[in-house]
């Protein structure tokens, strides 16, 4: 024992020192991100708004992404009922991903660093640091747990009583802790920290992708899956606390095989071993573009992979949407009252989902540059003939036609899983959904534009660009449900944008907007030749 | 007392063998310079010292206890220098030494501010815009501040500019005369000259010369540059003589040792003027063992 987990108490001390701004942050946002929402949906709620939701929420490409409720009846559609089932599947998936990256961060990645090597030269135990962050990301998970919990029952809302803001809280609780668990086994087993949390990121949305269809055609299969334990606690309706034990169960088995994986393993190696690499570079290795291509290749052909799927998840869901839309009178009506076909509508809104979410890759592309620039991979070619053009326009031109191919991607998997899910009923073919795509081309230049000028300007702040592209992603996808203002809405670069096929294209804003992105850039380009580079010494 | 043995040691990593036979022992009171090319297996041997990689085959202990099931025992009583100390970026040079030396146990804080002082470390500043010198220090001054009977450093100096180097030197003088064990892994063959008792070349994972540096020194040739009345170049001849060069009356050439006699005898027939003799350098002996 002595052997295994010697001054682990130190080493989590040490974290918590290391990481308590990270913490308070972490609670803080995800735990407001999760609970404070209570006043908005109250509002939503009024009048019939309850009873409206209730129907939308029973079409399966609703439950495809936001996970089912066990309510039966309109009727019986409380707040806390919309709010259990909005909220908990996404607020899980963001604690999930969230714990995960810690975990990694703070096990294979220091290794990586070497940090572990002088810590492990003391009287440390071979797993001490894995105990040390597990403990401190379950502290985490419990204290975000009572926080989401104590914050929704500070509302006094009827329908939202304590017993089901805890478990509400406890489940995103314990999705963090799945999370960690997850990264710690796989980490084990990966040769490298990047490997690591890559694949375990893979897993989580491989999880998340088989229970949106398990969801729709058999939910038994999602109480097998770990992902499923989270939503499937219903909260305010049934609050199946037992979910919760099964989990922790889970999570007890997965630290006991991860220590038994760790305890037989050399220090910086996983199971799988590292692949041997080149002797001599390829030519296509051999100039800026392709320099900078390669360095990019991973995430690239990564996101275009995951864009793929997200497109065919999405897709898959069409087939079901007809029969949906035939069985339910309501709903029907509720779609087709402007002659807008569902699969039309449907389309417009997802797509602009869909392509927000492209514009992440170029965002990557972009601040990948930054942080070559820091980790100082770039110093001994600024010695070199290359420019500083060359290396910002390269980044550039790779970053948007990894877009341009990201929406190739993204519209052309949904198309194609939609066309065959419907079997050749379609009323749309593979160019309305490439045009749909393409449509909202703009607002991807328009974040690749916001990156480039941070590259050449403030070039710290390239991170904040994620977050505002966070915030319209959100704004976009709750913004059907919540009927957000229409200045509020506007805040988003999407919202600008006619949603096609449902709405026409409008080809003044398609160019205004495409204009201002590249505008953006060339700004980037003035601020990036003559700002100094950034070196950590 | 030996302090470590290293028996037959194996280790590879999936098809690669990093280390085929590695044999060593460094007793208390002694300094062992650990000498190898780039690659060679120092730094893998050190990691099965420290009992965070398992080997594959072969006996390895320190203070008796195996390196791999008991390290927490032998941990208690060591300390190291790796030749890149990492640290946290956001944590000064001061909490850096300051956690080591609570994890380490039994740290001497006046200890801790002399050689502070005397490695000329500003430890108020975060560890990330230290240079690789000071970092190189932070790891030092931990190490040295603590009470171990075993010190493990692997390039200790590699940063360190030649006065911190000197410091270095001297606080390792202190330790050695003290009793304590220390396993010097260096390129800077004049520091382990200085320092080393006994020298250990490690080649292509394998140990392939081990002994003091006098025994190696035995092995090899000195270079000898002498001056004569009568024409030099009857030495070329002698038994024993190698590399002759000669320039006007005067000769350099290399000798076997054990062949100095016969080369002294012949040397003072032909009347000397000048005679040197100068024993191998490790530098030599280095090159000796990796030109082959």
């Amino acid at each position: 024992m002595k052997e295994k987990f010697s001054l682990w108490n130190v080493l989590f001390i040490q974290y918590i020192k290391r990481d308590w701004k990270k913490i308070i942050v972490w609670i803080l946002g995800l735990g407001l991100f999760c609970g404070a929402f209570v006043p908005a949906f109250e509002e939503i709620g009024k009048g019939q708004g309850l009873i409206g939701l209730f129907e939308t929420m029973q079409n399966p490409a609703m439950i495809s992404m936001i996970g089912p409720t066990p309510v039966e009846h309109a009727a019986n559609y409380t707040l806390g009922a919309m709010y259990a089932n909005e909220m908990l599947l996404f607020c899980g998936l963001f604690a999930m991903i969230i714990s995960a990256l810690h975990v990694v961060s703070h096990t294979r990645k220091e290794e990586e660093l070497g940090l572990s090597e002088l810590v492990r030269s003391f009287e440390v135990g071979r797993q001490a640091n894995s105990l040390a962050v597990i403990i401190e990301t379950i502290l985490i998970n419990l204290i975000l747990a009572l926080f989401i919990g104590g914050i929704m029952v500070s509302f006094g809302v009827d329908s939202i009583v304590a017993e089901g803001t805890f478990l509400f809280g406890a489940s995103i609780g314990l999705a963090g802790i799945i999370g960690a668990v997850l990264a710690l086994l796989i980490s084990q087993i990966m040769p490298t920290s990047s490997g690591a949390s890559g694949t375990t990121l893979s897993i989580i949305g491989l999880l998340y992708i088989l229970r949106a269809s398990s969801d729709i055609s058999n939910i038994t299969l999602s109480k097998i899956n770990p992902m499923g334990w989270v939503y499937l606690t219903y909260p305010f309706t049934e609050n199946n606390w037992y979910f919760l034990f099964i989990g922790i169960i889970f999570c007890i088995a997965i630290i006991f095989l991860s220590f038994v994986l760790e305890g037989k393993r050399d220090m910086g190696a996983g199971y799988l071993p590292e692949k041997e690499g080149r002797a001599t570079a390829k030519k296509s290795l051999l100039s800026v573009p392709g320099l900078l291509f390669k360095i990019n290749k991973g995430s690239i052909i990564g996101w275009l992979i995951a864009f793929m799927i997200m497109g065919a998840a999405y897709g898959s869901i069409y087939g079901d949407m007809q029969t949906f839309l035939k069985s339910n009178e309501l709903i029907s009506q509720m779609f087709t009252m402007s002659g807008i076909s569902l699969e039309a509508s449907f389309t417009g809104t997802i797509m602009m989902i869909m392509i927000g979410l492209v514009a992440i890759l170029p965002i990557t592309v972009i601040n990948k540059l930054f942080s070559e620039e820091t980790r100082m991979h770039l110093s001994q070619l600024y010695s070199t003939k290359v420019t500083r053009g060359q290396l910002y326009w390269t980044t550039l031109i790779i970053a948007i036609l990894a877009g341009i191919i990201g929406i190739v991607f993204g519209a052309g998997g949904l198309g194609l899983a939609a066309m065959t899910s419907m079997n050749g009923t379609s009323t749309l073919n593979m160019i309305d959904f490439l045009a749909a795509g393409f449509n909202f081309l703009p607002s991807v230049l328009f974040f690749t534009g916001l990156a480039a000028l941070a590259l050449g300007w403030l070039p710290k702040l390239g991170k904040v660009v994620y977050a505002y592209l966070g915030y319209s992603f959100a704004i976009n996808y709750f913004g059907g449900i919540l009927n957000l203002p229409n200045w509020f809405s506007k805040t988003a670069i999407m919202s600008w944008i006619p949603r096609m096929p449902m709405e026409d294209f409008d080809i003044t804003i398609f160019l205004i907007i495409s204009l201002l992105g590249i505008g953006l850039m060339i700004l980037g380009y003035i601020g990036y030749k003559k700002r100094d580079m950034q070196e950590r010494a | 007392m030996e302090i470590i043995k290293i028996k037959g040691l194996q280790k590879k990593f999936g098809k690669f063998t990093a280390l085929h036979d590695v044999s060593l022992s460094v007793n208390a009171g002694e300094v062992v310079g650990f000498i190898g090319p780039n690659g060679a297996g120092k730094s893998t041997t050190i990691r099965v010292l420290l009992g965070i990689i398992n080997r594959d085959a072969g006996d390895v202990t320190i203070f008796n206890h195996d390196v791999w099931k008991d390290s927490l025992e032998i941990h208690k009583r060591i300390s190291y220098v790796p030749g890149d100390v990492a640290l946290w970026g956001n944590l000064t040079g001061g909490e850096i030494i300051d956690l080591f030396m609570k994890l380490h146990g039994g740290g001497d804080k006046t200890k801790r501010d002399y050689l502070i002082n005397r490695f000329e470390l500003d430890p108020k500043k975060k560890a990330k815009s230290y240079s690789k010198g000071n970092r190189q220090k932070v790891g030092l001054i931990a190490a040295l501040s603590v009470a171990s009977d075993l010190y493990i450093f692997d390039e200790p100096t590699s940063g360190l500019d030649p006065l911190m180097e000197a410091v270095f030197q001297e606080e390792i003088e202190k330790i050695k005369t003290e009793g304590k064990a220390i396993l010097l892994s260096s390129h800077i063959l004049s520091e382990v000259e200085r320092l080393a008792d006994k020298v250990a070349i490690i080649r292509q994972g394998k140990v392939v010369e081990t002994g003091t540096l006098d025994e190696l020194r035995h092995l090899t040739r000195s270079t000898v540059t002498m001056a004569t009345t009568k024409d030099v170049e009857a030495m070329a001849k002698v038994k024993g003589v190698y590399d002759f060069v000669k320039k006007g009356n005067q000769a350099t050439f290399s000798v076997d040792n054990h062949h100095m006699n016969d080369i002294m005898a012949e040397a003072v027939k032909l009347g000397v003027k000048k005679f040197e003799s100068v024993p191998p350098t490790l530098e030599d002996l280095f090159m000796r063992h990796y030109a082959e």
